[in-house]
Order: C-alpha cells, then sequence, then structure tokens
C-alpha cells in the first residue's frame, strides 16, 4: 500500500530556558561535561529557569489539508515549524513527517551578499534540498517568476531588499516537496509579485499535498485553509474551521461560548445569547436576542450599556459596536430582562463574529456569548459598502441630440 | 502522484538499543546524509572558494601567499640554524621544510575556517534543516583547493631543486595525506561543534594554532630536541605525519622501519619508528568515528543552543 505524505504531531512539547545558561565556570564546567558524556535524553521536566514553549500540541495534516496556525507573537508558531521541519528536537511526544519536506521560511536566509544572483539560486537551491540537475532545469522559470532577468549575473549585496526577497520566494517556490510548511512569506515584494506569489502557492495547496501555513494575514488563512490551529503560549487554544479560530483568536474567548466577567463587580451579566440565523445576505435583517441579569450585589456605576459588537474576520476589525448606551434605553435595576435587537447587516460578505458586550462608561465590563455569522453576498450588495442607490430610467427622443453626439460606430465594432 | 517511497522521519525523544549499535547507526546516518548532501557540500565547497577570492586583487595568487610566506619564515628559521651548527644548507633540509610547512598551512587554513564555520552560517542553522556537518567539511573542502594549489606547486619545485628521492617510499605520501584529511576533518567536527556551544573556543584555537608552529616539527627536526625530547614531539598528532612526509620524499626512506641518527654529543635518536606511524592511524581511525558520533549526536540542540 503506498504511503501518502502527511504530517502528524503527537503530543509534543519542547521547553526553553529564561537567560543565560551559565553564570560561572563553576557552573559551566560541569555542564559541559554532562553535556559531552550524557547519551539519553535531556531531561524533560521543567527546572527553575525553564518554560514550554510549546506544550502539549498535537495536530494531523494528511494530502489535500491545509492547516493554518495562528496567533500573537511568542505564542509558539515558528517553534512549532522548526519542531517540524527537524530543526529543533521535542522535548517530550511524537513527530512523524512523511515525504520530503519544502519550508517556505526565510526563503533567502541562504544568500551570500559577494555572489551573484545565479551563483545564490544554486546554493540556495542545494541548502534547501534541490539538486543542481533539477535547479538548472528549472533555472530560467525561477528567474523569470521572481522578474530579476537583467540583474542575474549582478552580485546579491547591490539587490534592492525586494528584489533579495523575491528571488528567495522564487527558489522555494519551485522546490517539488511532497510536504509544504509556509511561514509568514505571503508578504514578499511588491503587490503585484504578492498576488503572483498567493497565486502559486494557492496552485501547490490545491495540488494536493498537505501544507502548513502560519500566517499574520487571517484573510489569507481564511482563502487558503481548511483548518486551522489557534496558539497561546505555546498551548492549543481552538481547533477546527478557520472561521471559527480566528473569531476565537479574534475575541479572545477562550472558554468557549460562556460569558465572562472582565470586572469582577459588572453590574451586569449575559446570560444568553441568539441570532435569527447563522447565514443571511448581506443588507438584509437580522435578530438578535440577549438574555441579561443584574447582579444586584454590585453598584451601577453609570452609563451601562448592553450590546453588540459586530468583528470582520476577513479584515481582522470591528466594523460596528452599538447598544443600548447609543439610544439611550435604560436598562432595568433589578432581575433578568431580554433585550431584542434588530440589525440591517449593510455589511460586506464575508465571516463576521458578532461578540455580546456589557460597558459600563464605556468600559467593557462582562463579555457574553459569541455569535458566528456569515454573510453572503446579495444582487443588492457585492462589495465593501452598501451605496443605498435609487435608479430610474427615461427614454429620450433621437432629435433632442445635439449635432455632436453620434451613435460611436467604432466602439460598437470593437465591442463585437 | 506517485508516492511509493517517501522518506519517512519520525522524531521521537527515546532512544533504544545498546550504546553500540546507536553508535553504528549514528555513523551510517552520518555516511548516508553526507552522501546525499554531496550536492550542498560542492555548492558550500565552491562559495566558500568563490567568496575568499572575490574583490580579492591577487585572486588566487593568495593559495599560494600564505604556504610561502610559511616556507620563507622556515628559511629564515633553517639559515639561522646552519649558520649556527657550521653546517651548510641542503636542498634535503630546504626541501623537507618546504614540505612540512605545505600541508600544516593546509591544517591550520581548515581547521581555523571551520572553527567558525556553524557560528558564521547562523542565519541558516536556525532556519533551514540540513545536515549541520557540510558546514565544517566546506570549509575543509576549500582549504584542499587552496592548498592543493600550494601542493602542485610543491610537486613542480621539489624535484627541480634535487630535493626528491624518486623510491618506492614515495608511495606513503599519498596515505599521508588521506590520513592529514582525516585527522583535519576529524579536528573540524569537534571544534565547530565545540565553538558552538562555547565561544571561547574560537579564541582557544586561534592561539593554539598561532603558537602550534613551535610544538609542531615543521621549521625543525624531533631529531634536534634529543632523545627523549624526540619521543615527546612525536607525541603531537601532527609530527608522524609531517615527518612521514619528510623521510619518504627527502630520503626515500621506508616508513616500515626504523631510522636512528648519532648526535655530536653520541646519543643515539630515534628519528622514525613504525609505532609512530601505527599512533598516527590508530588516533584518526579512533578520532574520526568519534567525532561523528559526537556531532551526530549533539546536532540537534544545535539551532537551540547557537
Amino acid at each position: 500500500m503506498p504511503v501518502e505524505p502527511g504530517i502528524v504531531f503527537d503530543a509534543v512539547w519542547k521547553k526553553f530556558q529564561r537567560g543565560e545558561r551559565h553564570d560561572s565556570l563553576r557552573d559551566l564546567i560541569p555542564a559541559a561535561v554532562r553535556r559531552f558524556t550524557r547519551s539519553g535524553p535531556a531531561s524533560d521536566e521543567l527546572g527553575e529557569n525553564d518554560f514550554w514553549v510549546v506544550s502539549d500540541v498535537s495536530f494531523a495534516v494528511r494530502p489535500g489539508e491545509c492547516l493554518g496556525i495562528i496567533g500573537g507573537n511568542g505564542a509558539g508558531k515558528s517553534t512549532t515549524l522548526k519542531l517540524l521541519t527537524g530543526i529543533l528536537r521535542p522535548t517530550r511526544g511524537d513527530i512523524t513527517v512523511i515525504g520530503r519536506v519544502g519550508s517556505l521560511i526565510e526563503v533567502s536566509a541562504g544568500f551570500h551578499p559577494d555572489l551573484t544572483g545565479r551563483e545564490n539560486v544554486f546554493l540556495q537551491g542545494a541548502i534547501m534540498g534541490m539538486g543542481a540537475a533539477n535547479i538548472r532545469k528549472r533555472f530560467d522559470e525561477i528567474v523569470a517568476f521572481a522578474g530579476v532577468e537583467e540583474f542575474i549575473d549582478m552580485a546579491v549585496k547591490r539587490y534592492s531588499s525586494g528584489m533579495n526577497a523575491r528571488l528567495g520566494f522564487a527558489i522555494a517556490a519551485h522546490l517539488d516537496p511532497d510536504v509544504l510548511i509556509i511561514d509568514e512569506v505571503l508578504a514578499v515584494g511588491d503587490h503585484t509579485f504578492q498576488q503572483r506569489a498567493f497565486t502559486r502557492l494557492q496552485q501547490l495547496t490545491r495540488s494536493g499535498m498537505p501544507v502548513v501555513i502560519v500566517s499574520h494575514q487571517l484573510d489569507r488563512v481564511l482563502q487558503m485553509c481548511t483548518s486551522a490551529l489557534l496558539l497561546k503560549r505555546g498551548q492549543v487554544m481552538g481547533v477546527g474551521h478557520p472561521r471559527d479560530v480566528i473569531a476565537q483568536y479574534f475575541t479572545g474567548n477562550t472558554a468557549g461560548n460562556d460569558g465572562e466577567a472582565l470586572k469582577a463587580d459588572a453590574p451586569y451579566e449575559i446570560m444568553e445569547a441568539s441570532i435569527s440565523a447563522p447565514t443571511i445576505g448581506s443588507g438584509e435583517f437580522l435578530d438578535v436576542t440577549i438574555t441579561c441579569r443584574r447582579r444586584e450585589e454590585h453598584p451601577l456605576q453609570g452609563n451601562e450599556s448592553v450590546g453588540v459588537a459586530l468583528v470582520s474576520l476577513a479584515g481582522a476589525t470591528t466594523v460596528a459596536a452599538l447598544g443600548t448606551g447609543s439610544i439611550p434605553l435604560p436598562l432595568p435595576t433589578h432581575g433578568v430582562f431580554r433585550l431584542d435587537l434588530r440589525l440591517q447587516a449593510n455589511v460586506a460578505p464575508g465571516p463576521y463574529s458578532l461578540d455580546t458586550w456589557v460597558w459600563s462608561t464605556h468600559d467593557p465590563t462582562f463579555r457574553g456569548p459569541r455569535l458566528s455569522l456569515e454573510v453572503m453576498p446579495t444582487i443588492l450588495f457585492d462589495g465593501a459598502v452598501q451605496l443605498n442607490p435609487t435608479m430610474s430610467l427615461t427614454p429620450i427622443a433621437p432629435e433632442s441630440f445635439g449635432a455632436n453626439v453620434r451613435p460611436r460606430s467604432d466602439l460598437a465594432q470593437k465591442a463585437s | 502522484m506517485a508516492t511509493i517511497e517517501l522518506p519517512v522521519r519520525r522524531t521521537s525523544v527515546g532512544h533504544g538499543g545498546s550504546a553500540l549499535s546507536r553508535a553504528v547507526s549514528d555513523l551510517s546516518r552520518m555516511g548516508h546524509d553526507m552522501l546525499r548532501s554531496r550536492e550542498l557540500l560542492y555548492q558550500l565547497t565552491r562559495r566558500d572558494v568563490t567568496i575568499r577570492y572575490k574583490q580579492a586583487v591577487m585572486g588566487f595568487g593568495w593559495a599560494l601567499f600564505m604556504p610561502l610566506l610559511i616556507v620563507f619564515s622556515g628559511l629564515m628559521v633553517q639559515l639561522a640554524l646552519a649558520n649556527f651548527s657550521g653546517r651548510a644548507l641542503s636542498p634535503a633540509g630546504l626541501g623537507g621544510m618546504a614540505i612540512k610547512a605545505v600541508p600544516w598551512s593546509f591544517f591550520v587554513g581548515a581547521i581555523g575556517f571551520a572553527t567558525s564555520s556553524l557560528v558564521a552560517n547562523m542565519n541558516i542553522v536556525t532556519k533551514v534543516s540540513f545536515p549541520r556537518a557540510v558546514l565544517p567539511l566546506s570549509a575543509v573542502g576549500a582549504q584542499c583547493f587552496d592548498s592543493g594549489i600550494a601542493f602542485i606547486a610543491l610537486a613542480i619545485l621539489l624535484p627541480v631543486i634535487g630535493a626528491v628521492e624518486a623510491t618506492w617510499a614515495l608511495l606513503w605520501v599519498p596515505l599521508l595525506l588521506v590520513l592529514l584529511l582525516t585527522f583535519t576533518t576529524a579536528c573540524a567536527l569537534l571544534l565547530s561543534c565545540a565553538n558552538l556551544f562555547f565561544r571561547d573556543v574560537k579564541y582557544i584555537v586561534q592561539v593554539l594554532l598561532t603558537f602550534g608552529i613551535f610544538f609542531t616539527p615543521v621549521f625543525f627536526e624531533p631529531a634536534m630536541l634529543g632523545p627523549r625530547g624526540a619521543t615527546i614531539a612525536m607525541l603531537n598528532p601532527m609530527s608522524p605525519l609531517l615527518e612521514g612526509l619528510r623521510l619518504s620524499v627527502t630520503l626515500g626512506h621506508n616508513l616500515l622501519e626504523p631510522l636512528t641518527t648519532t648526535m655530536a654529543s653520541g646519543a643515539v635518536v630515534t628519528v622514525w619508528s613504525p609505532l609512530y606511524l601505527l599512533y598516527a592511524v590508530v588516533i584518526t581511525v579512533v578520532g574520526l568515528p568519534a567525532t561523528v558520533i559526537l556531532f551526530q549526536r549533539s546536532q540537534y540542540a544545535f539551532a537551540e543552543y547557537i
């Protein structure tokens, strides 16, 4: 049975050390002796200066799948990729990679500034595991992709930083691996090149090979990935459909859909929230129901408002925030009550997260459930803004044309 | 899509098997990796050679300049010794010094570049996955190219000045050069790896290479140190290789036979013993696998500790 290329991460942990390793020669010599004589694995327990940079991460990527790893800076994304490519070894756990790995990480790392573009293509190609015959065969293709034909025999130190990055990307993009790993290289070069690079990556991911992407460009993750993994401080916070995971990353709501008091003395609490439909057309109406409770043990701070924030996952921005305070609508001072909101989804098509909130004097004090909303394009609304058009047609008699207005026969011919 | 034979990489923490079987698997993996990475090794060697002479007016002339400088300083030392002892400079004496100076400059150059090779390529070590041993090996390879030019020059010059004994003993030269290359490679692997963990190594190596010429019989012959001094000087692993080259080329001496000389004081000094050859062989045959295993086991920590 033929084996399929793929990646399996099985309960992987990786330990890093904070600060300097050896403060004095007295520590260093025994440590050095231990390091050179020890044959077994290093201790897999945390020392006093250690921390887990990746803890208990598991995932599997099979052919046809594209996993996007997202998270803030220092979440452990790049370390995960380094474990995956074999640059780092896990402290605990097993990693299995079947197939040749092509990694688009720091694509021009191996360039030497004194060598020409041509020499660097062969050098970088070899560093990435490409044979000379293969590089020679695809050389013209690589150079054309990078768009540096006229400068290929010039030393790379005289290249602009964009040319440098483009050439690096072009080499990596022609590797023909079985498994592809991409780390934040989607923002290389100018706009035209970014489009070309993105198209190439889509080609590669759609060819059916397993792909892992790390990116902060959430809209790209949304477009390219079949699933996503959210990391925070080395731990898996969420895994699933990119839309849901990005929503989770975005709202920072790690406790799932349960409400959470941001301030202990939040005077109101959201108990439940729901929307009329998870998918609606752009420009259509949407009903939101929020059930609230007054937490009478906590004093009112004034200007309390219950409402929603609509977050665009593709653009990674809050497109609207509104609540009872914007009307203003005074809230009941005791008991449980229901708020009904009717919103017109005058927003661009795409995935959204509708987050429910309680604000007190404009500070968020309680975070309610997060609702997922998909806005579909409609005939009326396809684009970025709803212009609320009014249109009319009026017939005009031909004799009212001026002498200089003639049918443009030349254009008509071109069009046909 | 043909996916019949895909490379599988499993990274687990546990170690299995006996110490011997692990050592054998480390060695075979290194051999396999190097064979697979010969293209990379070639490209890196080429890079090291190319950048050494780019923007240098003298170009490849530098490859001759370094050994030439050592030969000239050797000439000064020989001249001083000849003056002092009242014996004339012989072509064999000069040739014997030159034939030791070139391998020595090879060793110094290779170790100098190799020691910092891993740290100097930090950007690729931390970003790209490839067998790390190609870096010190390519530093040695680039020096082979350099010294190769000097060796060719030597092969032309020595017969001209009449310093070569054309005997069967010349057949020892290839073996000695292989031993030199093996020993240098082992040192390169060990020192590049040690320098990655402890940057002190670079400074220690610099000092040792600078003053090493006084502890290694390049300008002088061990016999000049007296009976006990000669034996101690031969403990330097480079000494049997250099002396072997000198004796087989300039004296046509068969290295399987001992050679003694009588000093002016009447003391008998061992110039050569087959044991020296054995010593050199044992050092390299044990040294290379040992450093390969060490390198193989520590290379997974490189990206983390660099």
